[in-house]
């Protein structure tokens, strides 16, 4: 029972939140976002429970292991945030804001179930679970233009990515004679190496790395805040987990490394470039993501246990920095708008607490100390370089120092800008300030002492597939 | 001595200014200032007591502290100091504690001003006295971050666009750090980050020599080396004063002590190879520093350039890798950044009441003024590297060595200080000693209170120029790095 505790839980979760949503009266949606809260606590408490739990609960189909309740442990986290978040839901409309804590929890199980799955078709299952969670979230704004707009475009690549998934799937499965990840091998025919491209870049759509990249900025100013906080965090953790996991048992061909390389390269350097044109904040990030996911990618790129582990803690880091921009847009965006550079002007005096999240998540995100970001970047370089990539570790770091440009802009519109006479007071609800004041506290924790989470990371990246 | 010995003293100088911006965010803010000036205080005090416990006679690292910090990548808080990071930790509590009564008179957002600066105290101090270098890097970042902040904020003079090029430029070279601090870590053999540890194990030398530029030049920017200096200028006269003396007196020393202790002290032979090429661009920053120096109009660009030229004296001691070269570097450090601070302190006291530096429109300071203009006077001469300031030994020993190594590139840069002798005494000769400006007539000169800093900071550039043995005793033990 323990070990499959977070998917309880989080299944839990999305069925109380339901049901909640099915009550009448005008309290209703407060209603549903506080038992969202207490189900993502739940879950987070149910993750940290099963951290050490190992079974098998369907051999070669579904496993648990440091790997999967590793990830499971990231995401509760991003799912809390969003949670969090999700108290803050005026801007959407009335008959919709009880769908969205059911949806962030049905999500959260399907990336979950994700973690575990070791076998194709479960595998797609899971993933597709998620994804029609995160299609709905991104298309709750269906009555303005730009929310049904960016929902369909989500869900049209999403389809397109999922189609191609199923297709490497099948020629995976052709040409190996089975579905189970373990028994694909460490080294696949080559034929079949068609049909892994095909299947990873499914899994890539899901990070947002170039070339499939294009759907993330879009989808991120679309969604709901809170729902573009669950897709900027809690799913980056599961995709690149799941990459882990696939990588760890197929095995690193030269191609595959040729590949990764080269999407890892330019989704850093198209990401920040984009990034650099955005007034939006939303597809400021949106951009900044794509570049994350480039430099999460080194790890996998190095094809060592601990490029693995880096990436892993580099997805649970990312949860971290990512999560307070996201907060901060969810405070300033009121009435569903998407705020730009300029709603950012004076926050400093308007709300400390959010100016000093925002400076925090810049940093942290710019890779600077003693933000968590700067461990999580030494270590992917360290991988990098122990393999001798010293030119992709520079190409990297120059990119960081792009970046610093932008994140940079903000904090200086958020520091130094003059209050327009015209913005209203922010008034913070409880959960939000719970909230920034826990990403605050882990950003320092995680920043000062990386080391715990590392461990778990390592661990996780240590090959504990069941042969 | 030995009861000193039983304090963790390493530790709780690091942990001084990391409470004090702890402490800053949480007090009322009428204790904001006096908690500040308590806690700058007693970090001069226990620099002042690392320094009087150094045992000099044995050199070395001291004081040892050591903590696994991330054991999986055998990351150590490894903190311990030797002569250079003594005299060092010292400048930077001397700069820390003066600045902030320079500040005292601050009123717009006190409480993140200071929690800022102490942030930034808190990095250089690691940097200063940390031998791992993961740890080493990290303080390094830590020491730079809180710089765009304070100066977009608080700062004066297209702020914004000088606080972004500086920032630019220091993470440009942290670009160039990170691959190439790892790559020391992996082919040092992969299991220690300690960087006398790496030191005592070498490098091939093609390594040495494919590595070093990259180290050189990531920390030779923040050394404000030529002609990667753009950003030290603008950011000076951008930051408020006190951010413009640690900026300039302790910050800028950092990339310089990144390269005595990091690049060349890991990588010598690199060292070796490249001299020529770092000992020529460091004269031209010399001169070049001195001459656009003289064309300055504004009392901030000035002494900004000074600083290019001055640290292109540093930069020239350790090119030489001889001993009396590097002591001479180290020292010009200290000397340099207690002169830049009391130039900055003094212009930044008379900005405040003007909202003007333009230098024509001064006259007479030296009578409307007279104890700012003496103290202006006496870093001046410092800076002209006068004896019986500390500037004159440091750069002494620099020039010596210079013309043993290089005779030609050391006449170039001793040339450089008759140019600098030209800009200072213009500076002088137009608004301390010229005709009174009459509209400056209300000007208030420094009361009691306000020159205990700059006094302070005028005293110990005497005391270190008539006494230089108080320095160079700690700093005997720096030997030739190639002999």
């Amino acid at each position: 029972m323990t070990a499959l505790a977070p998917e309880l839980a989080a299944a839990g979760s999305a069925i109380a939140c339901f049901a909640a949503s099915m009550a009448r009266g005008p309290g209703v949606p407060r209603l549903t976002a506080r038992v969202g809260v207490l189900g993502a606590l739940v879950t987070l408490a149910a993750a940290l429970l099963a951290l050490t739990a190992r079974a098998e609960p369907l051999a070669g189909v579904y496993v648990v292991d440091a790997l999967s309740q590793f990830l499971k442990l990231g995401i509760a986290s991003g799912v809390l945030v969003a949670a969090l978040a999700a108290t803050d839901s005026t801007s959407l409309r009335p008959s919709a804001r009880g769908d969205l804590p059911t949806l962030i929890h049905l999500g959260a199980l399907g990336m979950m179930l994700l973690s575990s799955a070791v076998e194709l078709v479960t595998l797609y299952v899971a993933l597709e679970l998620s994804a029609y969670a995160l299609y709905v979230l991104a298309a709750l704004h269906r009555d303005q233009r730009m929310g049904s707009e960016g929902g369909a475009r989500y869900l049209l690549f999403g389809a397109a990515a999922s189609a191609t998934t199923v297709f490497g799937i099948t020629m995976l499965m052709g040409h190996t004679g089975t579905t189970q990840l373990t028994h694909l091998g460490t080294a696949p025919p080559p034929a079949a190496l068609l049909g892994l491209a095909l299947f990873l870049s499914g899994l890539l759509f899901k990070l947002a790395v170039f070339p499939f990249h294009a759907w993330a900025p879009d989808a991120y100013e679309a969604a709901p805040h809170p729902a573009a906080t669950l897709i900027g965090t809690a799913s980056k953790v599961a995709a690149i987990g799941i990459l882990v996991r696939v990588l760890m048992a197929v095995g690193h061909s030269q191609l595959l490394v040729h590949l990764l390389l080269l999407a890892s390269v330019a989704s850093m350097t198209v990401g920040n470039l984009g990034a650099l044109l955005q007034r939006n904040v939303k597809r400021l990030l949106g951009w900044s993501a794509i570049a994350h996911g480039g430099y999460a990618l080194i790890g996998l790129v190095v094809a060592s246990e601990r490029g693995r582990a880096a990436a892993l803690f580099y997805a649970v880091v990312y949860v971290v920095i990512g999560a307070g921009p996201f907060l901060v847009v969810t405070a300033l965006g009121a009435g569903g708008r998407n705020p730009d550079r300029a709603d950012l002007q004076g926050l400093a005096r308007r709300s400390p607490l959010l100016a000093a999240l925002l400076l925090v998540g810049m940093f942290g995100l710019a890779g600077i100390p003693p933000t968590p970001g700067f461990a999580g970047k030494w270590f992917l370089f360290v991988a990098a370089v122990e393999r001798g990539a010293f030119w992709l570790v520079l190409v990297a770091a120059v990119n960081a120092t792009i970046s610093l440009y932008y994140y940079l802009q903000l904090i200086r519109d958020a520091w130094t800008g003059e209050v327009s006479p015209d913005a209203p007071p922010i008034v913070l609800t409880p959960s939000m300030r719970l909230a920034a004041v826990l990403v605050l506290a882990a950003t320092a924790l995680l920043g000062a002492f990386p080391g715990p989470v590392w461990d778990l990371a390592a661990l996780a990246a240590g090959g504990s597939l069941p042969q | 001595m030995s009861a000193l010995a039983q304090i963790p003293i390493l530790p709780l100088l690091l942990a001084t200014p990391l409470a004090c911006t702890l402490l800053t965010l949480v007090v009322p803010e009428r204790l904001i200032k006096p908690l500040n000036a308590t806690l700058s205080a007693l970090a001069l005090g226990l620099a002042l007591a690392l320094a009087l416990g150094f045992d000099a006679t044995t050199g070395g690292y001291q004081f040892a502290f050591v903590r696994p910090w991330i054991p999986a990548f055998r990351i150590q808080l490894d903190l311990a100091a030797d002569g250079i990071a003594v005299l060092m930790s010292l400048l930077n509590a001397v700069v820390y504690f003066t600045g902030t009564l320079t500040m005292w008179s601050l009123n717009h957002r006190t409480r993140e001003y200071f929690a800022f600066i102490s942030l930034l105290v808190f990095g250089v101090f690691g940097v200063f006295l940390s031998r791992d270098l993961f740890a080493f890097f990290f303080f390094y970042e830590v020491a730079v971050l809180p710089m765009y902040p304070l100066i977009a904020v608080w700062g004066s003079t297209r702020k914004a666009y000088a606080a972004m090029k500086l920032t630019l430029y220091l993470m440009a070279g942290s670009a160039l750090l990170f691959p190439s601090l790892i790559a020391l870590y992996v082919l040092g053999g992969g299991d220690t980050w300690s960087i006398p540890e790496l030191a005592r194990r070498g490098f091939d030398p093609s390594v040495q020599v494919f590595l070093y530029p990259f180290l050189y030049v990531g920390f030779g920017i923040l050394a404000g080396m030529w002609p990667l200096h753009g950003w030290s200028p603008t950011g000076h006269v951008a930051a408020p004063t006190s951010v413009s003396m640690l900026h300039a007196g302790v910050l800028m020393k950092l990339g310089a002590f990144g390269i005595l202790r990091v690049a060349i002290g890991i990588l010598p032979h690199g060292a070796e190879v490249w001299a020529p090429v770092a000992a020529s661009l460091a004269t031209a920053g010399i001169i070049y520093g001195a001459f656009v120096a003289w064309r300055q109009t504004d009392f901030k660009y000035v002494i900004g350039f000074s600083s290019v030229s001055h640290m292109g004296i540093v930069l020239l001691g350790l090119a030489t890798l001889s001993a009396d070269g590097t002591r001479g570097a180290v020292f010009q450090m200290f000397a340099h950044g207690v002169m830049t601070a009391l130039f900055f302190s003094v212009v930044g006291f008379i900005y405040d009441q003007t909202h003007d530096r333009d230098i024509d429109h001064y006259g007479g300071l030296a009578t409307q003024v007279p104890v700012a203009g003496t103290l202006f006077i006496l870093a001046a001469l410092c800076g002209m590297g006068v004896p019986g300031f500390a500037s004159f030994v440091a750069e002494f020993l620099v020039f010596v060595a210079a013309l043993q190594a290089w005779p030609v590139l050391g006449i170039i840069a001793i040339a450089g200080l008759v140019i600098t002798a030209a800009y200072l005494l213009r500076v002088l000769g137009k608004a301390l000693f010229g005709p009174p400006n009459p509209e400056r007539a209300g000007l208030l000169d420094l009361r009691p209170v306000q020159a205990l800093p700059r006094v302070i900071l005028a005293g110990l550039l005497l005391l270190f120029g008539f006494v230089p043995q108080l320095a160079l005793d700690l700093i005997s033990h720096i030997g030739a790095v190639v002999k």
